[in-house]
């Protein structure tokens, strides 16, 4: 590498920096080590301070807490007033983000960053709130007490005894552009409690025994100068990076937090976290994920990969089918080059203890390469933790269907007069834990073993009504029935657990297969929305989906089609469409919501969300078949999108040649005419002294004829936009050929230069008028191309239940390659610039019409009947369906 | 050909409805007018009865237009109007480049027709005669003494703005394309530099004042010089200044 490699800038900190360079908004936290420092009162006189300046300052929330001195600083500052929220029948106040949003004040001061928003709100916790207001452009000044911090509450927790429960992610600091540590020795500190500054006398008393003790203050004030100390050095680094210093970086140090199933799983990522912040190094949770794994413990598991998501770490789950986690963790540690393992000391099942087959201890054994950290198991009950839920067991059924079997097993040996030997009595009894062990796993058959172990000694084994066992011989026969038992029963058990993971993953598979088939059929957006909503509800009972058009959410698919969305739901809806993220129940964001959003987006965009509202709590399996569900449809979404999109595209250009051929055709065909027009008029007006009475009445009549031209145009035009948008129906009914014929050719300028050879009286089923039209349209364009004095032959003849009505003309006629053209619009056989003068829409209006009654309609050249040394001349043939019931005439 | 009356015009038109007004139109303009419908038919009377003026339209069943033009243009200088339409710049630029003397778009009124024969025929009659001073309202243009003068006044000009102007001047009231300008002017090397020109008749028009606005502009095509007020003759006497 060279030089100049060495000491360019690292592109990952020059992005960070841009983002936070971009972001007009900067936050300043004013961190403090316990409350009643003083953060807020520092706060305060800091902010007037600027609004003397004539910065414009909002105290977003501030609580004072009944403390005088930080009352009476607030007195000057304006107040944003707080939002009432209804829950449980209370009034809650909470800061009012919308309206801080709509007040954009240049300072806004929010106080207790780490507050636990009311249920209802936007955002679970205020710093979310402060994290919009930041990246919508606000500056901010919070504070903050350092206790609250994610990666410091078990220190907290361990050092004052008491767990906080409000606590925010560290990465919330990296956030701050600047921090001031707000000190008081803890002297100072006990002293403002006694003289009641900080708690009523009689709260204060406690306090000074409990939270404020002089020691736990000493500790926590350590930490939070620790704690600023790390900022300022994060931004040294960060800036020395940028600027492309060579320092003194740690060598590449890699922590690895491994996620066991036990309690510590938690206390294991805060400190990873902790260390990874001190060896600035780079660090990552890792969970292995084994079928036989209990659901609660997993769940305790994604809890904590969840929280090192939170605090910065990337997180990987692997999933194994067999045992042998030491060497997939050791593959993964590997794979990531890590340095430095932390695990949890954990709760290891006994016989593993008695084995020593401990995880740390195989691990210390067998990767020597790694630094590895014990984390104590927790020794703080904590306050926020949910109930461990018991896994889910059988229930009530298999204990008491083994009990009947060793009953029923025990009456019949018994009333048979003991009259098998010892050992087959003791052969039914195996015969029902594996039974036990088969149908309902380990539980109930290692109960079957117990009791069927204590049945066959009460009643077979001599002394009999007595549990104990004389001979040897019965003695090795009880102690191999329970070795047979209990391994029979661990290995059905596992077999099952396996089973059913297994039955699981490849239901997840069958269902993600069953999206992307469904999903793929569906070719309009509607259809498929209904089949989005249609399998969402078949997971989660009611489902609807959103989409974004305009940045308006907009409800489109439903199922049941009643479903509605409340307020709740609806701003739930919008925070997931907009920010990409899932809301609602079971989520940090706007968890009182009665519904849960999944974000249809795209690399490319966000298109809207998937809704459901299950019955019941969303299970893992059903939770990430919901995610792949939304995942595949805003992909078949998008398909869909883009496959309509081209289509319109292609109908566009489509459009864009016909207006071209449209605008061509109207400069030729109206300018004609036009200039006809206003010439004739010019000489009669300029000229009309100087010419003939004669050759005025032939300019007017010219006039008149160019007008009609003009007239006649534009009737073709409105005939056949008629015929696009399906605007004539035409009434089918027998009429005789000869009748249209002659019908037609009367309407043209010049009727004698054509000949009709219409045998016996055929009829055809057609719309008369429209057939005339159509004939007219094909006889006008005939005489037109024809030279002068030659004749247009109409002829008509039946043909397999068809009439063909054939034109010929002896005219120039039409290239090979253009004939299959010749009846579209504006298409004219291109003969230089100038041609007959005609619209080129005469034989599409024929086309449209003769189609709309069920004809065809067909040109050929040369023709057939073309003299050997003549032009080669054109056949337009119509052919219609034959009438067999000739129409009264 | 001495006299503008009576003059000998050929129309060559396929559309009937055109000749239909067109000769009533030019014969109340005492003009004698020759019919042709097709082009064959036009080259044939363009050469057997030797027309003052041609009038014809570029789109021609039988022939090209420009082939027509160049075939006449080989054994005659007859002027040559064009008919073509609005839309159809580059026929039109080619037709004067061709050799065709001025073009009508159509529709048009027979006013303009007939001050477009006007003036063509003029220019013919003028062609072997070298003017001194061509007056406008306002402005004279001394080809003699090489200088414009703009209310009496002398206006200076650079020795490249004097030859374009000087070039649309001799022109007055015919339309002169790009390129003939850029090649009367600048050279035929400069033909593609339709930027000079319009640098140039910028810094005219301005130098010009009031009497810039002589200097239309034919879009996408040239420029034309307004009709001058009265053409010098060889024995043109200038009136006594004092």
């Amino acid at each position: 590498m060279s030089q100049a490699d060495d000491i360019r800038p690292d592109p990952d900190e020059l992005l960070a920096a841009a983002i936070s360079e971009a972001r007009t908004g900067k936050l300043k936290i004013f961190l403090g080590a316990a409350p009643g420092v003083g953060k807020t009162y520092e706060m305060l006189v800091q902010a007037r301070s600027r609004q003397a300046e004539g910065v414009d300052v909002v105290a977003g929330i501030i609580e004072t807490h009944g403390r005088a001195e930080t009352a009476a600083q607030i007195e000057h500052i304006p107040i944003l007033p707080r939002r009432t929220i209804q829950y449980r029948g209370r009034g809650l106040e909470e800061f009012d983000l919308d309206a801080a949003l709509a007040r954009r004040p240049a300072l806004l001061l929010v106080d207790e960053l780490a507050h636990t928003n009311a249920p209802g709100s936007r955002h679970a916790k205020r710093w979310e709130d402060v994290a919009e207001l930041l990246a919508a452009g606000l500056t901010i000044w919070a504070t903050l007490n350092v206790q609250h911090l994610e990666s410091l509450n078990d220190d907290v927790a361990r050092i004052t005894g008491v767990r906080p429960s409000e606590t925010l992610p560290d990465r919330v600091l990296d956030l701050a552009d600047e921090m001031e540590i707000i000190d008081l020795s803890p002297a100072d500190l006990r002293q403002r409690l006694k003289d009641g500054k900080i708690y009523r006398a009689d709260n204060a008393s406690r306090a000074l025994e409990g939270f404020f003790k002089e020691q736990n203050l000493a500790a926590l004030r350590e930490i939070a100068l620790r704690r600023a100390a790390a900022h300022v050095d994060t931004h040294v680094r960060a800036w020395m990076r940028r600027s492309g210093v060579r320092g003194p970086f740690p060598a590449s140090e890699y922590v690895l937090a491994l996620i066991g199933l036990d309690d510590s799983a938690e206390s294991v990522v805060r400190q990873a976290k902790r260390m990874a912040d001190a060896l600035h190094s780079r660090w990552a949770a890792l969970h292995i994920e084994r079928p036989a794994d209990p659901e609660a413990a997993a769940r305790t598991a994604r809890h904590a990969l969840a929280l090192a998501a939170q605090l910065g770490a990337d997180t990987e789950v692997r999933a194994i089918d067999g045992t042998n986690l030491v060497a997939a963790l050791l593959d993964a540690a590997r794979a990531r080059n890590a340095s430095h393992l932390v695990i949890g000391r954990g709760a290891a099942p006994a016989w593993r203890r008695l084995t020593g087959r401990r995880l740390a201890g195989q691990l210390l054994q067998r990767a020597p390469e790694f630094a590895l950290h014990v984390v104590p198991a927790p020794n703080v009950t904590s306050r926020r933790r949910t109930p461990r839920q018991r896994a889910a067991r059988p229930g009530w059924v298999p204990w008491v269907a083994v009990t009947a079997a060793v009953a029923i097993a025990t009456c019949g040996g018994v009333a048979m007069g003991r009259m098998l030997p010892v050992e087959a009595s003791n052969m039914i009894y195996l015969a029902i834990v594996v039974f036990a062990a088969v149908f309902w796993g380990t539980y109930p058959a290692l109960y079957a073993a117990v009791t069927g172990l204590f049945a066959w000694d009460f009643f077979f084994v001599p002394p009999i009504y007595a549990i104990t066992i004389e001979s040897p011989q019965d003695l090795v026969t009880g102690l191999v029935f329970a070795a047979v038992a209990v391994l029979t029963g661990g290995l059905a058990g596992r077999t099952r657990a396996e089973a059913s993971a297994a039955r699981t993953r490849v239901e997840s598979l069958r269902r993600i297969g069953a999206f992307s088939r469904r999903l793929g059929t569906p070719t309009t957006e509607p259809d498929l929305l209904s089949e989005i909503a249609h399998q969402g509800a078949d997971l989660a009972v009611r489902a609807v989906v959103l989409t974004t058009q305009a940045n308006e959410l907009s409800l489109q698919a439903a199922q049941p089609a009643q479903a509605e969305l409340d307020e709740g739901a609806w701003a739930a809806a919008r925070w997931a469409a907009e920010h990409g993220e899932q809301t609602g129940q079971g989520t940090s964001t706007l968890p009182s919501a009665n519904w849960r959003f999944f974000p249809l987006h795209t690399v490319r965009e966000k298109l809207g969300v998937l809704g459901v509202q299950p019955d019941a709590e969303l299970d893992e399996p059903r939770l990430q078949a919901l995610e792949a569900l939304s995942d595949q449809a805003a992909v078949a979404l998008e398909r869909v999108r883009l496959a309509t999109e081209s289509a319109r595209a292609a109908a566009m250009q489509d459009t864009q040649v016909l207006r071209t051929a449209l605008l061509a055709s109207l400069s030729h065909d109206l300018r004609t005419p036009l200039t006809g027009i206003q010439g004739a008029a010019g000489t009669l007006r300029t000229a009309w002294d100087k010419i003939s009475p004669a050759t005025r009445t032939d300019l007017l009549e010219s006039i008149e004829l160019d007008v009609g031209r003009m007239a006649r145009f534009l009737h073709n035009i409105a005939d056949l936009t008629r015929l696009e948008t399906g605007e004539i129906r035409p009434r089918i009914a027998p009429v005789l050929v000869a009748e249209i014929a002659e019908a037609a050719i009367t309407r043209l300028p010049d009727p004698l230069h054509v000949a009709t050879d219409i045998g016996a009286p055929l009829a055809v089923r057609a719309d008369a008028a429209l057939l005339e039209q159509s004939l007219f349209n094909v006889l006008d364009n005939a005489v037109k191309y024809a030279p002068g004095g030659s004749i247009v032959h109409v002829r008509a003849a039946a043909h397999r239940g068809e009439v063909a009505i054939s034109v010929t003309d002896e005219g120039v006629g039409i290239p090979p390659d253009d004939l299959g053209h010749v009846f579209d619009s504006f298409f004219r056989v291109h003969r230089g610039d100038r041609t007959a003068a005609g619209t080129g829409l005469g034989l599409a209006i024929a086309r449209g019409l003769v189609e709309a009654m069920g004809g065809r309609i067909e040109a050929q050249s040369p023709s057939p009947q073309a003299h050997r040394h003549g032009f080669p001349g054109t056949v337009i043939t119509i052919h219609m369906p034959q009438s067999v019931g000739i129409p009264e005439v | 050909m001495s006299t503008l009356v009576g003059a000998r015009i050929l129309v060559i038109d396929d559309e009937p409805q055109i000749h239909r007004f067109v000769r009533p139109a030019l014969e109340a303009a005492n003009y004698v007018v020759e019919r042709a419908d097709t082009g064959a038919e036009g080259l044939r009377l363009a050469a057997s009865r030797a027309p003052d003026l041609v009038l014809l339209d570029l789109g021609l069943p039988d022939m090209d237009g420009h082939e027509l033009l160049a075939r006449v243009r080989g054994f005659s200088q007859v002027p040559v109007i064009v008919l073509s339409a609005r839309d159809r710049e580059s026929e039109k630029i080619a037709a004067l480049d061709g050799g065709a003397d001025d073009y009508v778009e159509k529709p048009f009124g027979v006013g303009e027709l007939l001050a477009r024969i006007r003036t063509a025929l003029r220019h013919c009659r003028a062609r072997d005669q070298v003017p001194e001073i061509v007056r406008f309202a306002g402005m004279e243009v001394d080809l003699a003494l090489r200088q414009v003068r703009v209310a009496g006044v002398v206006v200076p000009l650079s020795r490249r703005e004097w030859a374009l102007l000087s070039l649309l001047a001799h022109n007055a009231g015919r339309v002169l394309t790009h390129r003939q300008l850029l090649t009367g002017v600048w050279g035929p090397a400069h033909v593609e530099d339709v930027q000079y020109l319009r640098v140039y008749i910028g810094q005219l028009r301005q130098k010009l004042g009031d009497a810039g606005r002589l200097l239309g502009t034919e879009p996408g095509v040239g420029y034309r010089m307004a009709e001058a007020t009265e053409k010098p003759g060889a024995n043109y006497v200038e009136p006594s200044s004092a």
